[in-house]
This record gives C-alpha cells, structure tokens and sequence, in this order.
C-alpha cells in the first residue's frame, strides 16, 4: 500500500493580450497553495513560439518560484531535449536541484514543431539522434567528473558540469513518449515513462504492455515510480465539471491540433480536432471530488501509476475557479490517495 | 551629474570541495545587503565546464535571485552568445524581464574556450556570425510580432517571442568586448560596449577611440548609459586591502591565464602572468575608502563610464571580506564619489 501522489502543472499559457505579471502573480498564489495542501510537485511544459497563446520560459519559471515552495519538487514536465546540448542542460539543472534543496525532476522528450525545430538548427531526422545521445552525455557529466564523449553534434572534451546535482546519484530522468518507438526508448533511457495526458485510456492499456515488453527486454524492473500527466476538472457536480472544462478543452486543443500535437499520436487516436464532447471520452479526469478520486484511483489500478501530475487551468479559466478546484483536490480527493 | 549607478558582480565560482548550498545562502546575504543599499544592478556571469572551480548557471541564478529583490536589476553579464539559439535566450529573457518587473540587462558575447565551443557543436569560424545573427534575431523577436529569418545556423520560420518583455522597445542590450574589432562590432549591434574589467586604463582609454569613432561612422550618439566592470576591494587602508585580497585575486588572474582570456586582450596589456604589483597597477580599484573613491572618480572622468560593475570576491575569499567590502564601498565610497563628480 502506498500512496499516489498528486502533483500540479502550470501551464502558464494565456491568450494574447492577457496581462502576464498579473498571471505571473496569480500562478504564485497557486503554487503556494498547493504546497501547503501537500502537492506533490509543481510542473511546468516547456514550448517556444507559443502564438496564439503566451508562455512563459520553463527555465525562469521554476527557478523563480523554487523561493516560494518549501516541500514540493519542480518537475521540468518536458524538456525538448533534441532542440538543446547536454552540458548546456546538465549544469541548468544540478544548479537547479541545488538551489531546490534536491527538488528536481527533469522530464524530457523530443518535440515535434517545425518551428521549434527550425529556430534551433534541428532537422526532424536527427531528433532521436540527439535525444539519445543528450541523455547519455547528461547522466555522464552528472556523474562522472571529467567527461569525453563525441557526440554527433557536440564534443565533450574532458568536460565537466560545473555543478553537480544534490541528488545522488542524480535527478530521476522522466521520458515523455507518446508513440510507441518512443515509449521503448523511455523503458531503455529513462527512469521512468512520464505517461502523456493526451491519449485514451484504452491506448494507454496496450502502450503499458509495449512499456512492459520494452523493459522485460532491456532486463530493468518496473519503475518505483510511474508517473502520468492529466487534464482534472473538478466541481461540485459532474454538470458543472463539464461547463469548467467546456471554454478550457476546446481553445486548448484547438491549439494543440494547430501545432500538430496529435499526428505523433498512433493510429486510431491521432486527432485531437474533434468536439470536446468526444474529447471527454475517457481522456480527462472529471467530476465531482468523489468521481475525480475514483478515476484516480481507477488509473493506478489499471495503469499501475503512483504519480498523477493535473493540469487544473485550462487556456482562459479565472483564478477563482482554479484555486476552488485546488482546494477541492487538496481537502477531498488527497486525503484519499493516500495508502491507496 | 549624479547618477552615477553602482552594481555588483557576483562570480558564484567556489574551489571544487565547498558546499554550494552554503556558498548560495552567503550570496543571498549579499544580494539583500545590496538591495537595501542602493546597488543599482546585480551582475552574473556565464561559463561552462569550469573545473577546477564549481559554477552556478546564470539563468537558473538569476531567476531564483531575483525572489530576493526589490529595486535591483539583473545583468546578465555576459551570455557566451555564440553558443546559444536566439529564440531561447529571447524567451527566456523576456520571462525574467515579466517576474521582475523590467529590470533585466541583456549583456552578450563572444565566449572563447575552446572546451565550450566543444560541446556547443561551435566552430570558431564561426563565432563571429553567430553573435551578430543572434543579436539580430532577439532583438527582432522582442519587438515583431511575428519575425521570418533565415540565419546560418537556425531559421525563423514566422516565429513568436512567446512572452513579450516588460521593457520597451526591449531590454538594454550591452556587448562585452575586449579586441578592437569586437569594440567596433558593439558599436554596431548594441545599446552599448560593456568595458571588461581586465585592461589598465591607459589600454581601455584607446579603445574608448575606437569605439567612439565606430560610433561617429555609424552616425550613433555616445551611450547614455556607459557601464564597465572592474575588480575592486576596499579596507581601512591600501596595505591592508592589499594583505587581505591578495591570496584570492592573484589566483583568479591564475586561473584565467590557463584559460587563455588574457590572449583574447590587446597587443602590449595581454598577459596576467607577472607579480603582483604588476597586475595590479592601473587594472584594479584598490585600497582604502578615500582612495578607492578618488580611482573611481578619475577612472571615470576619463573613460565616461557610468555604470560602474564591481567584483569585490574571487574564489575562496571568505563571506566577512565581501560584505565589509560591499558596506564600505556603499556607506563610504560610493557617497563620495558622487559628491566627487
């Protein structure tokens, strides 16, 4: 019996035109929030280019408000990694954990956007080259003191990360995958498969199998800790859940089918332009806070995850409305994952 | 003339056994003294791979320090631009520059270890360009809404800041510079040259006429803003100042001699490797408060430098020496110098 934990993602994007210190602030209110209602961790996406919404740098972000957190980790829930060079990241985040007191869960994955891959000088067919061996170059300057590694596009040569991270012997590594090649590449390179919010939950039950398969094959146990990422929406009543999640599901992955999101995504479950009523369809968490617990609940069973990290706001939800769910999930939902 | 603004730079390099997380707290003691003092910026710097000291990553730093402050503004002082893609530093700038309120300097440059340029996957052919095209570029996604480019070595296909910075038009942009080409190049792409800290005066006041007459031929007014960075250390008296910084700072000049910064430096102030006293001499703000202060005052009627950015610590130097350092120069030096010029 152990309990599942219950983390928050701030996706910190908003419509243009919204006042982002105002935002800014109102993210803090959250954070703090959550922290003193034993979240588990605060994560936050990383995207570039994020028109037509705004963002904010995950980077900055996190270590900013690592000040206003006490016991929560910082989940980097992903890091495009194919876009960026180890020891760029490796000494970013040992700083970060660090500074966190050894807070820091680095997620990574590779990304998918032209426009990402262009302003950062990636072509598509490199990308798993570059994730793989970002990976390996970034366990190594973790761990090792002095590392040389020719990589295909960068040269270690007697390098060293400038810091090393708290954690011993490092940072948990969480692969986001969607398709399945690369969720065997998180069972081969990864701690752990960060499991994606956009899938169905029959996609996911044949993807864990592939998982499973993946690391029976690679001869490394099933991860202590399996975590998933997932759009709540949380109300008093099943009725006013679906009008929360209404405005939210639809601009968002109207945005997320603009960027090309779902053609990662496998066959069958690869398109997100749908209407929200389909979307509901056993992709999001919602409900009152007892069909919330119980959908929880029904995740660990069948999926074996003991993380579930919730996205609450969706693109264009009033602050009030986000810290209402947030109490609801701290006060009645918490409480009922824990021993589950 | 009265605004004359004061910063610091805090190095964050400490000997490979100490405990960061202590060294952290001591430099979150600082930054609140100097926030509370009047300090008119905080300055990090940037390096990768530096063994044999231990470093923290100057994003990360900043962002997390600027929980600690009110009124001072963030220098990032200086990226390494060459390594890096513009619509990451863009982005991540502009997120600083909204959760502090507009208080971020955006300094740039060159970057010259052949270790970094490594593990970037940079040629140093190529470094030249990738600053110049970089510099473009952010200042593009700052203030366009939409920009298509097509560097060298990335290409903006109609892409977005995705967070705009709270400065407008954007956020100062200084470009370190310490060769005559690259002085002339900051005339060229930035609100101003960031003096490095390493030349004498005698070298620095010539390349203030090579910067000025780029700037003459590129038709620009002289900065409003002018800041410089300088090593500084203040004691009750010259000995005692000397005494008490000596063991640190000559080992930094050490440490950046292997590295090879001094070959980067012009011809005739190109070398560390000599005494002390050599070193010293006309490169540093040094000795007690009423001298300090009579350095700073001539330094700067003869360079026109008016940010001036101090590193009053060097790897090793205990907590003590750096805050009384920090008091003296606020409580006693910096009064008269203003009252000086």
């Amino acid at each position: 019996m152990a309990d599942i934990q219950l983390g928050l993602m701030t996706r910190g994007q908003f419509p243009q035109g919204d006042d982002m210190q105002l935002r800014f602030e109102e993210m803090f209110e959250q954070i703090r929030l959550a922290d003193k209602l034993g979240f588990s961790c605060i994560t936050k996406g990383m995207h570039y280019s994020s028109w037509p919404l705004q963002d904010i740098q995950m980077v900055p972000y996190l270590s900013r408000v690592m000040a206003e957190t006490k016991k929560m980790r910082l989940n980097m829930g992903i890091v495009l990694l194919a876009l960026h060079k180890p020891l760029d990241y490796a000494e970013l985040v040992a700083t970060m954990d660090v500074l966190s007191g050894g807070r820091i869960i680095f997620g990574a994955a590779l990304g998918y956007r032209e426009v990402e891959l262009k302003a950062f000088g990636v072509q598509k067919k490199e990308i798993v080259r570059r994730f793989t061996e970002n990976i390996e170059a970034i366990k190594r300057l973790w761990t090792e003191d002095k590392v040389t590694m020719k990589g295909s596009f960068f040269e270690l040569d007697e390098a060293s990360c400038s810091i090393k991270p708290l954690q011993k012997p490092r940072p948990p590594i969480w692969i986001g995958a969607n398709a399945d090649p690369a969720i065997e590449r998180a069972a081969q390179i990864g701690d752990c498969w960060y499991v994606n919010p956009h899938s169905r939950n029959e996609t996911l039950y044949r993807q864990l199998e592939v998982y499973k398969r993946a690391l029976d094959a690679a001869d490394r146990p099933f991860p202590k800790e399996f975590p998933m990422r997932k759009e709540v929406f949380v109300a008093e009543t099943r009725e006013k859940a679906i009008e929360l999640a209404k405005p939210a599901i639809g601009l968002k992955y109207k945005v997320y089918h603009s960027w090309g999101q779902d053609t990662v995504m496998p066959e069958g479950d690869n398109n997100l332009d749908l209407d929200w009523e389909e979307l509901l369809d056993d992709r999001f968490v919602l409900g009152s806070p007892a069909e919330v617990c119980e959908q929880l609940l029904d995740l660990h069973e069948t999926l074996g995850v003991n993380h579930i990290i919730a996205s609450v706001q969706g693109a264009g939800m009033p602050q009030s409305q986000v810290l209402e769910a947030l109490y609801m999930l701290g006060e009645e939902v918490l409480p009922n994952l824990k021993n589950a | 003339m009265s605004d004359m603004q004061f910063g610091l730079m805090i190095r964050g390099q400490f000997p490979q056994e100490e405990d960061m997380r202590k060294r952290f707290d001591e430099m979150v003691e600082q930054v609140r003294l100097i926030d509370k003092l009047g300090f008119a910026s905080l300055t990090k710097g940037m390096h990768y791979s530096s063994s044999p000291m231990q470093v923290f990553n100057q994003m990360v730093f900043h962002s997390r320090m600027a929980a600690e402050t009110k009124n001072l503004r963030h220098n990032f002082g200086i990226i390494l631009l060459a390594l890096h893609k513009p619509l990451e530093i863009a982005e991540q700038l502009a997120s600083l520059d909204v959760m502090t309120n507009g208080r971020v300097i955006f300094g740039a440059a060159l970057g010259y270890r052949e270790v970094e340029l490594a593990a970037f996957g940079v040629k140093r052919k190529e470094i030249v360009r990738r600053l110049t095209e970089n510099v473009d570029a952010i200042k593009r996604l700052w203030t366009e809404d939409s920009v298509s480019m097509d560097g060298t070595f990335f290409e903006l296909l109609d892409a977005s800041c995705s967070v705009k910075p709270i400065q407008r038009p954007h956020p100062p942009v200084w470009i370190g510079a310490n060769a005559d080409p690259a002085i002339e190049r900051a005339a060229r792409i930035g609100d101003c040259w960031y003096v490095n800290p390493h030349n004498r005066v005698d070298t620095i006041r010539n390349q203030i006429d090579v910067y000025k007459r780029a700037l003459e031929k590129l038709d620009k007014p002289f900065p409003t803003e002018f800041p410089g960075r300088r090593e500084c250390f203040v004691a009750a008296s010259r000995e005692e100042a000397i005494r008490l910084c000596k063991p640190y700072l000559a080992k930094k000049y050490e440490v950046y001699h292997a590295w090879g910064q001094d070959k980067v430096m012009p011809e005739g102030d190109n070398n560390f490797d000599v005494d002390f006293d050599d070193l010293i001499k006309d490169r540093f703000f040094l000795g007690g408060p009423d001298e300090v202060a009579e350095q700073i005052i001539k330094y700067s009627h003869e360079t026109g430098i008016n940010h001036h950015v101090f590193s009053v610590q060097w790897p090793g130097m205990p907590q003590s020496l750096a805050m009384e350092t920090i008091q003296l120069l606020a409580e006693e030096v910096f009064p008269k110098v203003r009252e000086g010029m």
